[in-house]
């Protein structure tokens, strides 16, 4: 019994030094400029004000910005997921000479530090005169995560019984026929656990998204949150307000697909 | 895959490399734009840094106000000033350039002109004779070429609360003699006399070498250290540390732990005396306490060396490739126009000072004094970043915050950061 009770206790004072940032940040989101300057950001809230959310939206821009989010992150994740799923197939189901070579060769691309390829990548997208576009940035995440989701893809349809396949081929199904109809819709929670995963990567991406982009209003939620910083003085009650309102829609895909984002992370645990 | 979530701070240092990178001649592969279309175009591209909310509305009042003129049209582009401050090689070196960027004045101009990568303004200066020579020298670079438009400058200064040093019963001093005894009395009210703020910022800390160096040894000594002319170990760079240490019982002890914004609410809740700054700091002021703060000048030292200030200047450049230049000559010489700079002096947070000397700055005691402070400086010296290079600035937080901390190992430290620097200004 004290043990189960010490337990709970040291239990919940972890989970609050978990949660206590998050918390903190929406505490100053609610608290009004001269509050924070006149009391600095640690003390105890001396105000309340939905203004900052309002002044987040309006000079952030933050709507747009949001628009924009979306408007790269859902193509990249359906456009990565898409390819990579083909790829995994073909490298999972078939004996394609130099298989594992090739998922070695997708993986190695993630150990790069991305840090080494922002040259490269700024002046090629330049020489192909799509600096300054959302393809871009499409491409790019795509491009990035096309090795690692490959990889994931391919040790869960590697697991899947063969005699499926197999019963799939007497009926007289082809390789694309068995990819959409019998493989795919048995991938789906490794599928919607990688979405939701590459959905917060891309979602929130920084690095590349100032590599590509020049233009404020072509720029996404990140960039356009670290605009809310001056020069020198920073409205830190604003940007906590704009930071609440860009996790919603990560925290929102995470909600819609945590069932299939806990048993995603179980896959291949039990052989 | 954890790459793709790095932290910010990674993502800039990794930025700053690309930028420095890019500089690289042979490195950056100037590559030609697909759609670069020769001739004039009605367009005029202007990059700015100044996204928070006040300046970044100020710029768009600024940029409507020349759009009315008639002429080029100019699409203002506003980005995060860190990732300004990172992309700026990036944006200068690309094919297809913005032609206008907010910069500053002086040796972080130069840098890129030295990089031939700026327009040449000098028949822009033609109708800006009336600037002060510290300005055109300013705006000259090491070609001696015009590179650079100055529009604002703002100033360095003690600033305190009035009420507070009423409470105290002390008088803003005016020698170092009196600075050092406005001190003792203010520590025997129980109060940390000096704030600072050098968490995330230990910058600021470089206000105190700059002021220090220019009361001792004057301001040409200290242009010709941070251009790489002198040594950090000249025993005459130890004075200034000698007479550093003399004021550093008196520095708030908390203010390694935070960033300059939370010195200034430290400052104006009486938890500190005064504070070294920049005018920007009262961006961050609450607007009721904002009358009751004033300045005074950093401490005479010597009296025999002119008084130099630190005045950091703001202003425009262009880039060579600029696709319409005479177009952006005119939209340069239109900033440099008294009444461009009252739209933004007006329309800003209102410490900014016009460069132009017809320019009206904001009607209050406190610009006022500064304006009158900078105007009777002998010498202008700008910030140590500024006056020497974005490079130079981190081996002088090595240094500065090393000092701060263990200040009787000052022949060691100054050893170190002569090496830094000579590595800075060899590469």
């Amino acid at each position: 019994m004290i043990r189960r009770t010490g337990y709970h206790v040291a239990m919940s004072i972890v989970s609050f030094l978990w949660v206590a940032p998050i918390l903190w940040v929406i505490v100053i989101s609610f608290r009004s400029f001269d509050d924070v300057a006149a009391n600095g950001l640690g003390s105890l809230p001396h105000s309340f004000t939905f203004s900052t959310y309002k002044s987040a939206w309006e000079d952030a821009d933050e709507f747009r910005a949001l628009i924009n989010s979306l408007l790269v992150t859902i193509p990249a994740v359906l456009l990565s997921l898409g390819l990579a799923s083909i790829a995994a197939y073909g490298l999972a189901r078939y004996s394609i000479p130099f298989r594992r070579t090739i998922l070695l060769l997708m993986l190695m691309g993630n150990l790069l530090p991305p840090q080494i390829l922002l040259i490269p990548i700024s002046r090629f997208v330049e020489l192909i005169g799509y600096y300054d576009t959302l393809i871009a940035l499409i491409a790019v995440h795509v491009g990035f995560g096309l090795g690692f989701y490959t990889f994931v893809l391919h040790g869960f349809m590697r697991d899947l019984p063969r005699e499926i396949q197999e019963a799939a081929t007497i009926d007289g199904a082809g390789p694309g026929r068995i990819y959409s109809s019998v493989i795919l819709p048995l991938t789906r929670p490794a599928l919607a656990a990688l979405g939701a995963l590459s959905f917060t990567w891309i979602f929130n991406d920084l690095l590349w998204s100032i590599t590509v982009i020049r233009s404020g209003e072509k720029m996404p939620v990140t960039p356009a949150l670290l605009g809310l910083q001056g020069l020198f003085v920073s409205s830190w009650n604003v940007i906590a307000a704009g930071t609440v309102i860009a996790a919603v829609p990560t925290v929102a895909v995470f909600l819609r697909f945590q069932k299939h984002f806990v048993g995603g992370l179980a896959i291949g645990a039990v052989k | 895959m954890t790459g793709l979530a790095a932290d910010r701070r990674t993502f800039l240092k990794g930025l700053g490399v690309l930028g420095a990178a890019t500089l690289i001649p042979g490195c950056a592969t100037s590559t030609k734009s697909p759609g670069s279309s020769g001739g004039a175009s009605s367009e005029l591209s202007l990059q700015s840094n100044l996204s928070s909310e006040q300046a970044k509305a100020a710029m768009e009042n600024l940029v409507a106000a020349y759009n009315k003129t008639g002429g080029s049209q100019v699409k203002l582009n506003t980005v995060a000033a860190e990732i300004f401050r990172t992309q700026l090689p990036t944006y200068l070196t690309s094919a297809n350039p913005p032609d206008v960027y907010t910069w500053y004045a002086g040796s972080v101009a130069d840098s890129y002109a030295k990089k031939d990568l700026l327009l040449d303004v000098t028949s822009v200066w033609d109708s800006m004779g009336n600037y002060s020579k510290a300005m055109q020298s300013l705006s000259t670079s090491s070609a001696g070429q015009k590179i650079f438009v100055p529009t604002s400058y703002y100033w360095w200064g003690m600033f305190y609360r009035k009420s507070n040093f009423a409470k105290w019963g002390v008088t803003p001093p005016k020698t170092w003699a009196e600075f050092v005894a406005v001190c003792k009395t203010i520590q025997s009210k129980g109060i940390p006399p000096i704030g600072i703020g050098l968490g995330d910022t230990p910058w600021v800390a470089s206000a105190w070498f700059d002021y220090l160096n220019i009361r001792i040894n004057g301001a040409p000594f200290h242009r010709k250290l941070l251009a790489g002319e002198g040594d950090f170990t000249d025993p005459k760079v130890k004075a200034v540390f000698t007479k550093w240490r003399e004021v550093l019982p008196y520095f708030d002890p908390k203010g390694k732990s935070f960033p300059f914004q939370e010195a200034t609410s430290a400052l104006l809740a009486g938890k500190t005396g005064m504070f070294l700054i920049g005018t920007f700091f009262a961006d961050s002021a609450p607007k009721d306490a904002l009358d009751d703060i004033d300045f005074f000048q950093f401490p005479i030292i010597d009296p025999a060396v002119p008084v130099a200030e630190e005045a950091p200047t703001d202003g425009y450049f262009a880039s060579k490739k600029a696709k319409d230049p005479e177009g952006t000559k005119k939209f340069l010489a239109w900033l440099a126009t008294p009444e461009a700079q009252n739209i933004y002096v007006q329309s800003s947070s209102g410490t900014a000072i016009p460069a132009n000397p017809d320019g009206k700055s904001a009607d209050t005691p406190l610009v006022k004094k500064g304006k009158a402070m900078i105007e009777g400086a002998a010498e202008i010296t700008q910030f140590f970043n500024r006056d020497s290079s974005d490079a130079l600035q981190p081996t002088a937080d090595a240094a500065l915050t090393k000092f701060l901390d263990k200040p009787d190992q000052i022949d060691k430290i100054l050893a170190d950061w002569q090496t830094a620097a000579q590595k800075v200004f060899k590469a």
